[in-house]
Formats: structure tokens, C-alpha cells, sequence
């Protein structure tokens, strides 16, 4: 228990609570963000973590809730004064693939869609195998947005590399260009797209997801409003990910909900990023797999590079 | 230029010149007709394609998130390097003041328009949103290269439209006049208003070749440029295979290859059809030949760079991508390609034998059919090895086969390419008549005359 | 759907076999090895650490049956599961791991790991209890924060037995500092004889834009009492927030265009379409001349 209330606490929420107890978890409820009316006293609302519930209307009364223009412009704009960065202890990691599995939950992925990807990596004929967990690396000199012919992939100055599939023409170039391999498209129609039909769109989750157009990893940009952390930081079972904003210096484990120096994780644990050399600056830091907490245990395939 | 003829003479040789070079606007005939039967049967068929892409998504095609550019992305970058020969013959040679390229300005141009039309097409069915194009107009971005290559390629466009209608005016003027009788009323309406009531005063002539000379010249430039910056569609990216500085070049040289054998087909073609054995003759294709042998000495110069240099060091990325194209997986279609698209040519077209119209015609059809297969090896085997190891995807996304809707929509093209060279040939002369009779010795004052004003 | 069950069911499965069903066997020569560590109340409190650190954020805090909710669930210190196994066993467990539990074999030493298990031992119902874990006492807690000389002043009380508060001495309290997602310990101090204490931030300190900073002030396990949360203290270093969009920048939107880029491209494609306006212009002019 506090005694005092946060200072600037996040206000952003899309409906707060009128009556307690409808839905049993208010919890669920105060994180809604996206409202979207159908019939009678139903309303249909979609909770930060990608679940759509029905709830009676007169339960909620809308505050703040933002329309499609406003959701995009604020969605471009980003958090002010924050400069997101994320840690991935690769000694921690061993493919339980809860991150995965959270991520697709959150952002209605398709099995085959990756907004981040669990990769069984070796770099060399004869070093060690691990497994490495293979978000979008929100680049500080982003390939991806240099290339967009329509402003529709853009970098925020919270550091987050954003989509607005509103606007985005399905051009692909931006998957030419990321090293990565972060960006997924969407090919057919996207998954429940009939059960998502008429939810106003989110550039902070990229959802409902657009039929021909660009998805990828945003940090859980909507979560991160809310003051929440990234839905594949929070799933983790074995405290791989440390994220928070490197302008305060610190890192909060999802697991263990440990806050540590950013600054003095890496250092302790010579944390490094991927390909580098690239000159891509990414904001996702690796720290090396070194005594490892699980042995590696899968196979490493050809296709390789 | 030869001398100058008799009055009399001149008017004869100008009607036998009118009747021949019009010939392909009269002619119709079944094959004329099966012919059309057949184009706007596969355009048709290419549609449907295009239609079920629409309604289901990209995802009918074979590409997925790693090889996310396939067969229409190559079969672009063939489009617009088959367009690239308009600014090769008709300007450069032009400027350069070679003088046996001017019967053959026409064809290179109605290649030229029709390649860099369908160009902008498939561009447009390889689009996710196709019905979002205008955004390219309303937020466009300036940074990024497909502006750049939309906006080149409609300043080309508009371009070769100009190329190929000013030096027409003249012809409409004539054909308005004194043409056989047997062209149809429509087309002849048509004549009438294009050519902008056209007197042949010198003035006229004066404007005509004024405007000429600078859309020679600003072809040059834009000519140069919608080719480069496709190339740079793909060197702009960090991925092994295209992370290379000579791509600019080496995508040009590429282009006039294919843009040459294009041109020779369509020019036999031509001959053998409308019996133009006297305009294309043995000579031009012999011409041809040696321009053919010279660009492609220039496109293996670039090839021998673009391969030997990362070949000899072998990256890590870099040994994969050529040892898939050197001994892999692509191994067979990368050393067909070389063979049959550049090294044979270049040996055989030496010999003067090869260089006549039927053997050279052979060659530019598997120079053509290589070079289209080269744009496919220059996009697909990069984009199947990025850096990071492709997995927990299903199969199909680590390997891409064209799918047949893919292969319907590229089909489409062909034909829809086909059609527009085929209604340019057979709405105007194949060769500018003034030009050709004026070379001939014929004086303009006779070539503007009204047709029964025999004094 | 059938194939959404069909893949629930292999996960299921899967899962299951990879940790439920399956017996977790020790090899015998592994099994019935002693600790050669004391049971001493030194090694208790040693393996108490050790436990907060390494194992505490799955299995939870003992008895209280609150471990995380994995498949299969990690079992309480109290539990028959956890308390039926030799010390051998223990030991190789913590040192392999499987499935979800991780190898401690390489980060923590052979001798730590043996702690850990006398610490485990503290709740086997055979054993008596070194370590006891004393009721929780109301306590309460006041903090203030001296910004002119960046201190923090705590003064703790506790509950005696007739219900008055008395002054804390020599007890832990911990300072930390609110971060985005949680708070980042910054210090303990110890309460003098008057249940007293001081704590000087360090200069290093980040807050906000403004060096304002959240800091909280806690009392160690063992007391029940409510954190103190000094609010927007203005003790730290402003928070740097450098631009990470400049200006003029390649790989930003239209909005921070380069100038020579956009010029370079206006100016090649007004050039040309110029020449093209000029071209059609001469067009123009031919038709005029046709017409006279």
C-alpha cells in the first residue's frame, strides 16, 4: 500500500470504472482503451492484452477516449521524456516461448507472424549455440523508415520505430530493408479479422491488424501508456527481459520485477547489440549467453547466415 | 542524304514509300485477328489473376515475409530495362549524329512506351493497398527511393510519348492528305486531329526538330535516372547481394541488352510481316548487331565486377548468396543465364554471319527470355538469405515458388505489353516517312503537298 | 477450431511430459550423498539470501504456497514435494535443472548450493527450526526529505506488548527510488538507538526533467506497515532527455527533411517538367502556325 499517489500518473486510459464489479476483475476494464459500440447495452472492448469483451454499457462511461485521428496523431508523438530500451539476458532464456505466444495474443498475430521471434542462434562452426529472442531493435538509424515512400513507418522520439496501418501502402520495402528480419506482412486477411470488425484501429498496438499491410514489434507502445510493460517483458518465465527508459537509467525485470541501473547491467555483463557493425544503432541490448541458467537443448538448421 | 530527285521521280518513290510503310495499318487479316484474339484472351485471363489477388490478398501469390519481393518485382525491373533502349537509339545515337539508328527511332520508342507503361502497373499489383496508390501522391516521401522511381518513371513515360508523337506529326499530316484509301474513316478522323493542322512551312519544321533536340537531350538524364534509382530500390538495403555501388551501371548495361534484343525482334517482326525488307534491312540488323555485341561486352565488364570482386573475398553473408547462385540452388538458371544471355551472344554475333536477321533475331529471343531470369536472380536468392536464420515459419516461407496467379498477372503483362506495340503499329507508320524520304532525296515541299496535285 | 484444439492438446501434452508425468529421477550415486555442510543457523541465514535472490521470484515465499503459475507449478519449501527429496537430490536438481527449472551449476558455487538446502531443511517438519520467523510487528514509519541537503530522515516505531508504539533501534530500512516500471534500491540504513536514521542521496542520483524524484522508503520483512512514498523530491540530477530526432535526418519523416535532399528533388523534377511544359509549348505553337 502507498500512502501517496503517484505523482503524473498515467492518465491516459480509455474508459474509467462507473460501477465495480461487472465484469469481476476492474483491472481488465481499466486498461480497455478501445471502444466500440454495437447493439443495445453491449459494448465491445479491447483490453491492452488482445482480448475482446463484451460488457454492459451502462457499466462505463466513456473519458478520453480517443478517435482515429487522434489516436494516430498522439501515436506519432510518442512519450515525452522517455527513451525506451530493452534488455535480453540471453544466460536466462530457455525457448519457453511464453513471450511469443503474449505477443501474438496482443497484437492478433496469425501462428505463422512474429513480432518477436525466438531464434536458435550459432555464429560460428564451433561457438556455443543459444537461443535468442528477436524483437524489432527499434534502431536509432532505422533502414526501415529511411525507405517508406509514405511516412507511414516512423521513428518517435520515445525511441520507438512505429506503423500506421492506415497509411501504409504494402510496398514492402521496409522488409528489404531491415536486417532483422523484424517486419511480418499480412498476406490474407488477418487473424479474426470477422471477430475484430469494426474496432477502431490502434497505431500503438497495431490492431485490429490491416489486410496488405506491414506489422512488427512496437514495444507494446499501448501497454507502455499505460504504464504497463511490453506483453512479452511481462510473460517471460524466467526473468530474460529487463525494459524501461535508458533517460532514468534504469531497467525493471518482467519476471522478477527487479528495477536495476541500465547502465550497470550492461556494463557488468558486457552487453553488446546485434550487428552492430550495421551502423543501425538498435535500442534492444543483448547481454552475452554466458552460465547459462538452461543448457541448450535444440538444433541448429542450415538456412543460416 | 542522296541527291536530290526529279519531281516526278520523288513523287513516285514518296507514294511507293507511303504504301509500303503503311501497310501495317491496313493489313488485317486473320492472323491480325487471332492475333488480338489471343492478347486480350490472356489479358483477360492476367485480370481474373488479379482480381483473385485482390479479393484474398498478396498472400495468393508465393512471397512471404522473408522473400517479401518475388517474380513481379523482377518482372518490373525487366520492364523498365526493356524501356531503357528508347533513350539509347533515339536520343544518344541521335546526338551522336549515327545516322543508320533513324528508321528503327520508332520501334525503339513504342518499346519504350509500352515497356515503361506496364512498368507502372505491375508496380501497382505488386502493392499490398493497391487502393491506396494516391497516398504515394498525398504523403509521398521524399527520402525514399520509390518516390523517386514513381516520379522518374512518369517523367519517362511522358518523355517517350513526346519522342514518339512529335516526329509523327509530319507522317499524320501526310497520311492526312495523301494516304491510300483503303485506311479506315476512324483513323483517319484521328490523323486529322493529331496532326494539328500541319502545313510542312518551315517554321513547322523548324519547331519540330527545336522540340526534339531538347526532349533528346532531357531523355538523357531521366533515361539514366529511372534506371539507377530502381537499382537503387534494391542498394539502398544492407542485404548481401545488393549492398553493392555499381548497381547504378550495372543495372543500365543490363538494360540496353535486353532493350536491344527487344528491339530486333520487334523490327523482325515487322519486316517479315508488313514486308518491310527494304526499310529493316540486312544492314540495320547487321548494325544492330554490332551495338548488341558492344553492350554486351559492357554488361559482362559490369558482371565480371559485380561477382568477381565479393567472390574473391567471400564474406560470410556474401559466400552464401554466391554459392547459391555459383553451385546451389540456382546454380543452373545463373550459369544459363550468363551463357545464353551474354557470353554465346558475344561469340557468335562476332561472326558477320550471325548478324543477319534471322540468326540475330534467334539470339535476342533467349537474350530476352535470359535477361528476364537475370532480374529474377538479382531479386530472389538475396531476399531467401537474410542475416538472421529464417525459423518456426512454415516451409513456404523459406523457399519462393511462384504461385500461378503470379504467373498469370506476369503473363498479363507480356500481353498487355504486346497490345500496346502491336495498336501503335497498327495505328501509325512503323518508320517516320518524312524522315525516311527526306533522306532519301525527296524535298519537303513535296512530301507537304496535297495528294492529286500533280502539275 | 478442431485444429486450435488439436494444438492445445500436443502443447498440453507436450508440457505434461515434459515435466508432470515424467518422474524426475536422480541417478543413485548422486542421490544418497550427505551435506557436507553444517545445519547451522549461519548457513540458514547464508541459504536465506541465496534463496531471495535465486529462487524466490518462482517458488515464492515458503508457506505461502504464492510461486509463479507455471507448468509444472514450483513447489512451496513446505511442500511434501519439495521436503520427500534427500539432499542428494536436492542438490543434483539445483544444479541441472529441467524444464522450466533453471541449472544453477555454473552460477552458484557447490558449497552455496549446499546453504541453499539447509535453508530448505529450516522448514522439513523433522528438523527444528533455526531460523524462526518471528510474527510481523505493526510498526510505523515516518520519512522526510531535507532537499536543501539532499538527506532523507526516517524515524520508526513499533508495536510493543500493550499496544503502545515504541522507538525501532538497529532495524534495516531501504530507500529506493520510483523508476518507469518499479522502484530501483538506492541504499539501506540502519535506525540508531532512537530509532533514528539518515540517508544521504548520492549525487549521481536521476529524477525526472525536473530532478524530482519519487522516493520510497520501506521497512524490512517482519513489520507490517505501510511504505512511505516522499513525492517529486527535488534531490536528483534532471533527467537528460536528448533529442533523438534531429532537425534534418534521412530516416525521419517529411517533417525533418533534409533541405538539400528536398531541393535536389524538386529541383530535378521541376527542371524536367519545365522542359516537358516547354516542349508541349512548341507543340502548342505548331498548331497556332497550323491554323493561320
Amino acid at each position: 500500500m502507498e500512502k501517496k499517489s503517484r505523482r503524473n500518473f498515467m492518465k491516459a486510459l480509455g474508459v474509467s470504472i462507473g460501477a465495480a464489479g461487472v465484469m469481476g476483475s476492474s483491472t481488465i476494464l481499466s486498461s480497455c482503451s478501445r471502444v466500440e459500440t454495437t447493439s443495445g447495452d453491449t459494448i465491445k472492448l479491447l483490453t491492452s492484452s488482445g482480448e475482446l469483451v463484451e460488457v454492459q454499457k451502462s457499466a462505463l462511461k466513456p473519458a478520453d477516449m480517443p478517435t482515429l485521428t487522434e489516436n494516430q496523431k498522439r501515436g506519432r508523438e510518442g512519450l515525452p521524456g522517455r527513451k525506451w530500451v530493452m534488455v535480453i539476458d540471453l544466460s536466462k532464456c530457455r525457448n519457453a516461448r511464453q513471450c511469443m505466444k503474449a505477443c501474438q495474443n496482443h497484437h492478433q498475430l496469425r501462428p505463422e507472424q512474429h513480432h518477436i521471434n525466438v531464434l536458435q542462434m550459432q555464429d560460428a562452426d564451433h561457438t556455443a549455440p543459444y537461443y535468442m529472442p528477436k524483437p524489432c531493435q527499434h534502431c536509432d538509424n532505422p533502414p526501415c523508415t529511411k525507405v517508406c515512400p509514405v511516412n507511414a513507418t516512423f521513428k518517435r522520439e520515445d525511441g520507438i520505430v512505429l506503423i500506421d496501418n492506415e497509411r501504409c501502402i504494402g510496398c514492402r520495402f521496409c522488409i528489404a530493408a531491415c536486417p532483422y528480419s523484424a517486419r511480418v506482412f499480412n498476406w490474407f486477411e488477418p487473424r479474426d479479422a470477422e471477430k475484430y470488425k469494426g474496432v477502431v484501429y490502434n497505431i500503438e498496438a497495431n490492431v485490429p491488424q490491416k489486410k496488405g499491410t506491414i506489422s512488427k514489434c512496437l514495444f507494446s507502445a499501448d501497454r507502455l501508456r499505460d504504464g504497463k510493460l511490453p506483453s512479452c517483458v511481462s510473460a517471460c518465465p524466467n526473468g530474460v527481459y529487463w525494459f524501461g527508459d535508458q533517460n532514468e537509467d534504469a531497467v525493471t525485470n518482467g519476471t522478477t520485477h527487479e528495477t536495476t541501473s541500465f547502465s550497470k547491467i550492461i556494463e557488468e555483463n558486457a552487453g553488446y547489440t546485434l550487428m552492430e557493425e550495421l551502423g543501425t544503432k538498435p535500442r534492444v541490448y543483448y547481454l552475452p549467453p554466458k552460465d547459462r541458467a538452461f543448457p541448450f537443448q535444440g538444433t541448429i538448421e542450415e538456412n543460416h547466415s | 542524304m542522296e541527291k536530290i530527285k526529279s519531281p516526278e521521280e520523288s513523287r513516285k518513290l514518296l507514294d511507293k514509300i507511303t504504301f509500303d510503310l503503311t501497310r501495317s495499318i491496313v493489313k488485317r487479316d486473320e492472323l491480325t485477328n487471332f492475333w488480338y484474339f489471343l492478347l486480350i484472351m490472356f489479358a483477360l485471363v492476367g485480370l481474373w489473376g488479379w482480381g483473385i489477388q485482390i479479393r484474398d490478398g498478396l498472400g495468393v501469390s508465393g512471397m512471404r515475409d522473408y522473400v517479401s519481393w518475388g517474380m513481379y518485382i523482377a518482372n518490373f525491373v525487366f520492364f523498365v530495362a526493356v524501356s531503357l533502349i528508347g533513350f539509347l537509339i533515339s536520343s544518344t545515337l541521335h546526338l551522336l549524329k549515327i545516322n543508320w539508328s533513324k528508321p528503327i527511332s520508332r520501334v525503339a520508342e513504342q518499346v519504350a512506351i509500352a515497356a515503361v507503361a506496364l512498368a507502372g502497373i505491375i508496380i501497382i499489383n505488386d502493392m499490398g493497398r493497391p487502393d491506396r496508390f494516391l497516398n504515394v501522391f498525398l504523403h509521398g516521401r521524399f527520402a525514399s527511393p520509390i518516390i523517386w522511381d514513381v516520379t522518374v518513371v512518369i517523367t519517362y513515360l511522358a518523355i517517350s510519348v513526346l519522342l514518339f508523337y512529335l516526329p509523327l506529326i509530319p507522317d499524320l499530316a501526310l497520311l492526312r492528305d495523301k494516304s491510300p484509301d483503303d485506311i479506315p474513316k476512324w483513323k483517319m478522323k484521328i490523323y486529322k486531329v493529331l496532326a494539328l493542322g500541319w502545313k510542312g512551312n518551315a517554321e513547322q519544321y523548324k519547331l519540330v526538330y527545336h522540340a526534339m533536340r531538347v526532349l533528346m537531350i532531357l531523355i538523357i538524364p531521366v533515361g539514366l535516372s529511372i534506371h539507377t534509382v530502381t537499382s537503387w530500390l534494391f542498394a539502398a538495403t544492407l542485404r548481401s547481394g545488393w549492398d553493392t555501388t555499381i548497381f547504378g551501371p550495372y543495372f543500365v548495361a543490363g538494360a540496353f541488352v535486353a532493350g536491344v534484343a527487344a528491339v530486333i525482334i520487334v523490327m523482325y517482326i515487322y519486316r517479315v510481316r508488313y514486308g518491310l525488307k527494304d526499310y529493316f534491312q540486312d544492314y540495320h540488323f547487321n548494325m544492330m548487331g554490332k551495338l548488341f555485341v558492344f553492350v554486351c561486352l559492357v554488361y559482362l565488364y559490369f558482371n565480371i565486377n559485380e561477382f568477381w570482386v565479393p567472390g574473391y573475398k567471400m564474406k560470410t553473408a556474401e559466400s552464401i548468396h554466391l554459392t547459391n547462385l555459383f553451385t546451389g540452388k540456382y546454380a543452373g538458371l545463373f550459369w544459363s543465364a550468363q551463357l545464353f544471355g551474354l557470353i554465346l551472344p558475344i561469340l557468335l554475333m562476332v561472326n558477320r554471319f550471325f548478324r543477319k536477321p534471322v540468326p540475330i533475331t534467334i539470339i535476342s529471343v533467349f537474350v530476352l527470355i535470359a535477361s528476364w531470369f537475370k532480374r529474377y536472380l538479382i531479386v530472389i536468392p538475396t531476399l531467401e538469405h537474410p542475416f538472421l536464420p529464417v525459423q518456426n515459419v512454415p516451409a513456404n516461407f523459406q523457399h519462393y515458388t511462384p504461385t500461378s496467379i503470379e504467373i498469370m498477372i506476369t503473363l498479363f503483362s507480356f500481353m498487355a505489353a504486346f497490345l500496346v506495340v502491336t495498336v501503335l503499329a497498327k495505328m501509325f507508320p512503323v518508320i517516320t516517312i518524312w524522315e525516311y524520304a527526306e533522306e532519301k532525296g525527296i524535298d519537303r515541299e513535296i512530301i507537304s503537298e496535297p495528294k492529286n496535285q500533280t502539275p | 477450431m478442431m485444429r486450435k484444439i488439436y494444438l492445445l492438446l500436443t502443447l498440453a501434452l507436450f508440457v505434461a511430459k515434459q515435466g508432470m508425468s515424467q518422474e524426475w529421477l536422480v541417478p543413485d550415486d548422486q542421490k544418497n550423498i550427505k551435506n557436507p555442510s553444517g545445519y547451522t543457523l549461519e548457513n540458514v541465514k547464508a541459504g536465506k539470501n541465496l534463496y531471495l535472490v535465486n529462487c524466490k521470484s518462482c517458488h515464492g515465499d515458503p508457506g505461502k504456497h504464492n510461486g509463479l503459475p507455471l507448468v509444472p507449478p514450483p513447489p512451496d519449501l513446505i511442500s511434501d514435494l519439495m521436503q520427500n527429496n534427500t539432499d542428494g537430490e536436492l542438490f543434483y536438481k539445483i544444479s541441472h535443472g529441467r524444464g522450466g527449472m533453471p541449472q544453477f551449476e555454473k552460477t552458484i558455487s557447490v558449497d552455496d548450493r549446499w546453504r541453499l538446502i539447509n535453508f530448505i531443511r529450516n522448514f522439513n517438519k523433522a528438523n527444528r527450526p533455526l531460523l524462526v520467523e518471528a510474527p510481523p510487528k505493526k510498526a510505523k514509519l515516518l520519512a522526510s526529505v531535507n532537499e536543501v541537503e539532499k538527506r532523507v530522515e526516517v524515524f520508526a516505531e513499533v508495536e510493543d506488548k500493550n499496544g503502545a508504539y515504541i522507538k525501532l533501534p538497529d532495524t534495516e530500512v531501504k530507500i529506493s527510488a520510483k523508476k518507469a516500471f518499479g522502484n530501483i534500491p538506492i541504499g539501506d540504513i540502519l535506525t540508531n538507538a532512537d530509532g533514528r536514521g539518515e540517508y544521504v542521496i548520492p549525487e549521481t542520483l536521476i529524477g525526472d526533467e525536473n530532478g524530482l524524484v519519487n522516493i520510497v522508503v520501506e521497512l524490512g520483512e517482519g513489520f507490517i506497515t505501510d511504505k512511505v512514498v516522499l513525492d517529486a523530491a527535488k534531490v536528483g540530477q534532471p533527467k537528460p532527455t536528448p533529442k533523438l530526432i534531429r532537425k534534418q535526418v534521412l530516416w525521419s519523416t517529411n517533417d525533418n527533411v533534409q533541405t538539400w535532399l528536398l531541393l535536389s528533388y524538386l529541383g530535378a523534377v521541376g527542371a524536367a517538367w519545365l522542359a516537358i511544359g516547354y516542349v508541349i509549348f512548341q507543340i502548342f505553337k505548331i498548331w497556332k502556325l497550323g491554323k493561320e
